[in-house]
């Protein structure tokens, strides 16, 4: 399933970096089975760095004292598996 | 008398932790990731102390005080200054501190004892270091052994061995950043290292850095028309090329567990925000080729160790792998192909160190003492693990993405902090605090966020935790408006009526939006005005769809879509409530590109007088079912009487509002017609309340006899209808808790419907079906003639009990049928349209 949401993470990636908006409505219901499932997909993207989110594993470039993520290689996948959310696959993000 | 049982692989880059227990070992993970290993890594930031994952991303990031592989450093004079505290720490306190966060994966005890794995080259100097790095994490008890030796009883204890024999394995340790060799020599008494080689300086990292050069780089420079490349990025020339790196290393990590597992793989790389997409077709041939080189320096350092004690393949019995490296096929390979020997893999080789120290803790006596101490611990524990005062403060409810957390220990404190969230997606990581500290937490969107906070004194032992610390994100927000019911949508069950189904909770927030997703539950022809009805309820959910108030009502004629819209077809609706309580509804089904969208204002109530009109009589017509039961009131059972007469009441009261609309003009929309909703609304919630509760037990009674029987049958079930059956069955808890007798209805059809599977599997239940066809009126067929001539070979074939020849007779009948009879599991077509 992890691999599943991978792909899916870099569909939507690519539309968008294409400006293809005529998938939305599909990446929307994508995500709203995910959801069903029990599964939250995570994109930090734009989002700044901090050094107490495990859920994703940064690779920090340049010296700016506050780093923003600005490349998401994979996302941060949890799950609720009935009693609770579990960190299923770090993100792995660039920081800048 | 008992023994230690934890062991540790304390690597120069990983580390991990493991515990023997009744003949098994168990390999704890990291309650922060869930991985099995921790980064042997420690880093100081703003008085903020990370140790493993985190400060390995601080260790990419050139921080200057970011300590690794000081493991190479133990036992010698240096010191490591750590700028942000103007402290200055030895390889063993570092390798301390990595001991007790392994210690802290161990969440229901706390050993005392330890097995520590060393390096075969380790001196006695550094064993010492290693020893005391071992008591200065806290425990009370180290016993010391060989990495190489760990890793032969990992294997031995996975796997029958014939002992009596003398044998020599040697154990290859590929690991992320070193590569050692060991040539041990096992008998019936012992495990002993005859000799070691090894290179400090080759790894994991490097096979990365061939695959980048040789692979990625190429085709790179031609599409960014660029030279030097390689040299760019690994000096990190710029932002651009070290993010480029980056992102390289991680591909040629990925690609290279790929490649364990196929021959040929496919990777993409995206440059400069999609204006170029390299697409890069790598084969495990060219990626063997590329890291052959570093491979042959592994052979080389090999067959050294084996000249060196006048040996030659012949005399090793078998090659054990460990280190992550080592689940490169051509590695393997090119050993058997080289010795000629054994490549034993048949153990994760990057826990196979850590596995075999719990093994070796298991045959090892704890101190007497210790069991003492340890049984003292474990009773303390049992009483209070908490020996400071240290008072908590936040808010359980949330809105935010950060929430506050303050604590506030009683008396003069200077320790540490820790705070984790337990879904292992933060954590604080050890931070320094006087009497007081806080720290905003990160919170997860719309769940229940569970966080331990633990308190450590300067040695880093542990005088407070309370892991029952949550805090609520969207439940509850003092500031917002909560939904006095809830709101629901009704739609069509399969069985001709309707049912509501929940869109918001009573008690959430507003304002809410949700997306859900329905199929179309009938056709809608462009040329008939078919109707699509979105009603929107206020009311509990598990109620009569009509006894509650409408508060947004969508008509769609099929006239105005573009084209037929088939049943089964998805329709999307989007609702979303202001903190006003203005509903806004859109409808969108993809198959026709078809949208629409409405507004609704609770101040303006729009009653559809049809619809009312409709749902009335659906309820007289079920209280005259109910009433042509019995011919006079007198006849009935007299526990019976009260319902009855109550039925005849609201039937009375359903006619005499029926005759007051008439009255009510057709486009009016004033009190009046608001009243009579109201009164058709109170007669309709006193008839749920009567019937609903029957109806439901008598669905519950039917889905427990009929799952009954299908679990019966389930013997001469294949494995795919036997899951079917769990599939089924499997949130048994929630419908049958629903209140809804539709959801439980639609369940018991679902089991009826795999009983019949299962019983026409065999040949013979088609039998009974035969006689069906057979006492038919003929003219029931469109070929009487042939219909006879087949009852006639059927006839024979049931005297014969031929089963195969009377099912082939029963499918040529079903043909000539001139009216199909009706799948007694088809569902209905839905009223509203939309299910």
């Amino acid at each position: 399933m992890l691999q599943i949401i991978n792909q899916i993470f870099e569909i939507e990636k690519k539309s968008s970096d294409q400006s293809i908006s005529i998938f939305e409505r599909n990446f929307e219901r994508i995500h709203h089975e995910l959801q069903e499932m029990g599964y939250t997909v995570s994109n930090p993207l734009g989002k700044s760095y901090d050094a107490r989110d495990t859920s994703v594993e940064a690779n920090i470039v340049g010296n700016s004292s506050n780093p923003i993520i600005t490349k998401v290689l994979k996302p941060a996948i949890f799950q609720n598996d009935g009693t609770g959310m579990i960190l299923l696959q770090k993100g792995i993000v660039i920081a800048e | 008398m008992g023994t230690i049982n934890f062991g540790i692989d304390l690597g120069t880059t990983n580390s991990g932790i493991a515990k023997f227990t009744n003949g098994k070992v168990t390999i704890y993970k990291n309650p922060v990731g869930f991985s099995d290993t921790l980064p042997s890594i420690v880093a100081y930031k703003k008085g903020r102390i990370f140790i493993g994952d985190k400060a390995r991303e601080l260790l990419k990031a050139t921080h200057l005080d970011v300590f690794s592989s000081f493991k190479r450093k133990m036992g010698t004079e240096h010191l490591y200054h750590i700028a942000d505290t103007q402290e200055q720490k030895s390889p063993g306190e570092l390798s301390a501190m990595i001991l007790k966060e392994l210690q802290s994966f161990v969440q229901d005890e706390k050993p005392q004892a330890i097995v520590i794995t060393i390096p075969a080259s380790f001196d006695t100097v550094q064993s010492n270091a290693t020893k005391k790095a071992g008591l200065l994490a806290g425990f009370q008890q180290v016993v010391l052994l060989q990495e190489p030796i760990a890793a032969c009883l990992a294997y031995a204890n996975s796997q029958e061995q014939d002992q009596t024999q003398e044998k020599n394995w040697l154990v290859y340790d590929f690991g992320g950043g070193t590569f050692d060799v060991a040539l041990v020599k096992i008998n019936e008494r012992e495990l002993k290292i005859t000799d070691h080689e090894g290179n400090n300086f080759l790894g994991g990292v490097d096979l990365d850095h061939l695959v980048i050069e040789q692979l990625f780089v190429p085709k790179i420079e031609e599409v960014l028309q660029e030279q030097n490349l390689f040299k760019k990025l690994i000096t990190k020339e710029n932002n651009f090329y070290a993010k480029l790196y980056y992102e390289l290393l991680y591909k040629a990590e990925e690609i290279k567990k790929e490649l364990s597992v196929k021959e040929v793989i496919h990777t993409e790389l995206e440059l400069n925000d999609g204006d170029h997409y390299i697409d890069f077709e790598i084969s495990r041939t060219q990626f063997n080729k590329v890291i052959s080189p570093k491979v042959d320096e592994t052979i080389v350092l090999i067959q050294k160790l084996l000249e060196d004690n006048q040996k030659t393949s012949n005399d090793i019995e078998r090659i054990i792998l460990v280190g992550g490296t080592t689940y490169i096929p051509y590695i393997r390979e090119y050993l058997r192909q080289v010795f000629g020997i054994m490549v034993d893999h048949s153990i994760d080789p990057t826990t196979a160190v850590m596995v075999g120290a719990a093994y070796f803790a298991g045959t090892k006596e704890i101190h007497a003492d210790l069991i003492e101490i340890n049984s003292d611990i474990q009773n303390s524990e049992n009483q209070s693990k908490n020996s400071i005062d240290l008072k908590l403060i936040y808010e359980v409810n949330t809105q935010d993405n950060e929430e506050l957390l303050v604590g506030n220990v009683l008396g003069d404190f200077d320790g540490f902090y820790r705070i984790i969230r337990k879904d292992g997606g933060f954590d604080t990581g050890l931070m320094s605090f006087k009497d007081k500290f806080s720290e905003f937490v990160k919170i997860l969107p719309k769940q229940k966020n569970q966080f331990t906070v633990s308190v450590f004194n300067q040695n880093q032992q542990l005088v407070f935790e309370d892991n029952n610390v949550a805090i609520n994100h969207g439940i509850y927000n003092i500031s917002g408006q909560p939904l006095p019911n809830d709101i629901c949508l009704e739609i069509d069950d399969n069985f001709g009526g309707t049912f509501l189904e929940r869109i918001f909770k009573k008690n959430d927030i507003l304002p809410l939006t949700k997306t859900i997703y329905k199929t179309t539950s009938k056709n809608f022809n462009v040329d008939v005005n078919d109707k699509l009805i979105i009603n929107i309820l206020e009311g509990k959910n598990g109620t009569f769809p009509a006894s509650n108030m409408s508060i947004g009502y969508i008509e769609i004629n099929s006239k105005d879509f573009p084209m037929n819209l088939l049943k089964g077809m998805d329709i999307e609706l989007k609702f979303s409530m202001s903190e006003s309580r203005d509903l806004s509804v859109a409808v969108y089904i993809n198959s026709i590109d078809f949208e629409k969208k409405e507004v609704f204002n609770p101040h303006t109530k729009n009653i559809n007088r049809k619809k009312f009109d409709e749902d009335i009589d659906t309820v007289i017509d079920a209280i005259e079912n109910e009433l042509s039961y019995v011919n006079t009131i007198d006849e009935a059972d007299p526990e019976d009487i009260s319902v009855l007469v109550q039925f005849k009441k609201i039937k009375d009261e359903l006619f005499n509002i029926k005759f007051d609309l008439i009255e009510v003009d057709e486009d009016d929309q004033s009190e009046r017609i608001f009243q009579l909703d109201e009164r058709k609304r109170r007669a309709l919630q006193t008839y749920d309340q009567i019937v609903r509760f029957r109806d439901v037990i008598y669905e519950i009674e039917l889905y427990k006899n009929t799952k009954a029987e299908a679990e019966s049958s389930l013997e001469e079930a294949t494995a795919r209808q036997k899951e079917q059956f769990q599939k089924i069955i499997k949130s048994e808890k929630v419908f049958l808790e629903s209140n809804e007798k539709a959801l439980i209805k639609r369940k018991t059809k679902e089991l009826e419907q795999l009983c019949s599977d299962i019983f026409y599997q065999k040949e013979e239940s088609y039998g009974s079906l035969y006689y069906y066809y057979k006492y038919r009126d003929l003219d029931e067929y469109n070929n009487p003639k042939k219909a006879s001539k087949l009852i006639a070979s059927g006839d024979k074939a049931m005297e014969n009990n031929n089963f195969k020849e009377v099912k082939f007779i029963i499918h040529e009948l079903y043909d000539l049928l001139k009216v199909k009879p009706k799948d007694p599991y088809e569902d209905t077509n839905g009223n509203l349209g939309l299910k």
